[in-house]
């Protein structure tokens, strides 16, 4: 069987829409915006929001650190106290997501235990030359911020380090001309 | 199909009044590595036909110089478990399998829960050698046994098991009214838990229906549960390829039928479980029994390790 050109490649992850059915002894949401998160809160079990700047009104068990940095190391605190048995909901843009994705697995979560609610454009280019991480918006193509190699951003899609693969676009002049401000 | 090995028995140990112990070693060569979890196929020549049913290999994996399978006589056997204790002596030659893992250890596992009823304590025999070497299969991680049985029965290896493992062992004994409370098991477990069943297919059930409940994903569920195919009613069935007919007794498997008929499947377990004999049908009315196919891959294919055509009508095969 081909695929063809029309169809995303099978690494390229799909996020859910909607909130699973699956049940789960307790769930954590990690928003980074918790206005976005409101509709993955209406479930039974024990749930806590931890998000970032403004919390949510209302009853919700909620906690809102003051930067990304603050609120992957309290989760990663929560969730070595966590059982088996809970499942955690991300919602935020592809970077935030798969950040708290590897997080998760790494404390011993399942993948199919993570439920991933994808916003906004911004997405982790990783450089296959040399290995540097940067964020990227929707363009097809860009320059390594360490490396300088003018990269092609490929749809293949590693979740192991939740980034897309840039590759070099063209190996007679990899590099992108100096720009001297 | 994989070629078979020739082994001879080495040694022979009666464990309990229903459990044997059977030790083998290759009569040509060495024998295959084998990794914690595996099973090897054992050909049984008993009278009338040759079975060949699937034993979990239970001893250490980093010592694949002797395999060592243990066997519950059946009340209701079919003839295997009975040849291999009645028959078997010491000397002895058996052709068997090469090994195949369908019950491997998770590898990113922090906490293991072994959960075994009577003889289903085999796989775990390799799984705690490793779990206790050195070496460890997933570095760092915990486990507990949980081990239920009859003493006097087929508590296999309980007293050895309770002195190695000290508080990590948990022994249920049926005979002086011990129960295992499979809910307990689920209780406070840190995240990176996995929990591992072998034995009856009640227990396993049991295990699933709470492990759903406490919203743990099917995939920290791993389970093996041997049965050898259950008996049914004769039936006829057809090749569609070679047009060859063959009629099934009520006490073989489909499977036994055709390598009968010298038609070869590529198999694992014959228990229903792995998938690997899945086969094509093209029409005819069919018993599912396995716990592999979903509904949909009913409606073309069958395993014919334990799954059966209907007495009336044909059931004509893709071979």
């Amino acid at each position: 069987m081909t695929a063809s050109s029309a169809e995303p490649m099978f690494s390229t992850p799909r996020y859910a829409t909607e909130v699973s059915r699956h049940t789960a002894s307790r769930r954590i949401v990690v928003a980074q915006q918790a206005s976005l998160a409101t509709r993955l809160l209406h479930h039974p079990a024990p749930t806590l929001l931890l998000c970032l700047g403004e919390t949510l009104p209302g009853s919700v068990e909620q906690e809102s650190l003051p930067s990304s940095e603050a609120l992957y190391l309290r989760l990663q605190m929560l969730l070595e106290q966590a059982q088996a048995g809970t499942r955690v909901y991300v919602c935020g843009d592809e970077s935030f997501l798969w950040h708290v994705h590897r997080l998760a697995r790494q404390a011993g979560l399942l993948g199919d235990e993570i439920e991933l609610f994808k916003q906004g454009a911004r997405r982790r280019l990783y450089c296959v030359h040399c290995g540097h991480f940067q964020d990227i918006g929707s363009e097809g193509e860009c320059t390594c911020g360490q490396c300088r190699v003018k990269l092609f951003v490929r749809e293949h899609f590693s979740q192991r380090l939740g980034a897309y693969m840039g590759v070099c676009i063209d190996p007679d002049s990899p590099y992108a001309p100096e720009v001297r401000s | 199909m994989s070629a078979m090995i020739e082994v001879q028995v080495t040694d022979v140990r009666q464990l309990t009044p229903v459990v044997r112990e059977f030790s083998f070693r290759a009569i040509d060569g060495t024998l295959p590595g084998f990794s914690c979890g595996s099973h090897v196929q054992v050909i049984l020549p008993t009278e009338g036909r040759t079975l060949r049913n699937a034993y979990s290999l239970l001893g250490d994996p980093r010592d694949s110089g002797v395999y060592r399978i243990a066997v519950r006589l059946q009340e209701t056997s079919r003839g295997g478990s009975r040849y291999l204790h009645e028959q078997v002596r010491v000397g002895d030659r058996l052709q068997i399998g090469a090994p195949s893992n369908l019950f491997a250890l998770h590898s990113q596992a922090r906490h293991h829960i072994l959960v075994a009823g009577g003889i289903g304590i085999t796989p775990f025999m390799a799984y705690l050698a490793d779990l206790q070497a050195s070496d460890v299969a997933t570095p760092g991680a915990s486990f507990e046994l949980h081990y239920a049985y009859r003493s006097g029965l087929t508590d296999a290896y309980a007293s050895e098991l309770r002195e190695r493992l000290g508080e990590r062992f948990h022994g249920y004994d049926a005979a002086a009214g011990q129960r295992l409370d499979c809910a307990s098991l689920f209780a406070g477990k840190p995240l990176g838990s996995h929990l591992y069943v072998c034995g009856p297919q009640r227990l396993l059930d049991e295990l699933k229906t709470l492990a759903e409940a406490q919203g743990w994903s099917a995939g920290r569920l791993h389970w093996e549960a041997f049965a050898a195919p259950e008996p049914g009613q004769p039936f006829t069935v057809e090749l569609a390829r070679s047009g060859q007919r063959l009629q099934v007794p009520g006490d073989h498997s489909l499977l036994e039928a055709l390598e009968a008929a010298g038609v070869e499947v590529p198999n694992l377990c014959r228990g229903g479980v792995c998938g690997q004999c899945t086969t094509r049908y093209l029409s005819g009315e069919v018993e599912h029994r396995d716990h592999f196919l979903d509904e949909l891959q009913r409606g073309e294919a069958l395993m014919p390790c334990v799954s059966r055509g209907g007495c009336s009508g044909t059931l004509l095969l893709d071979l």
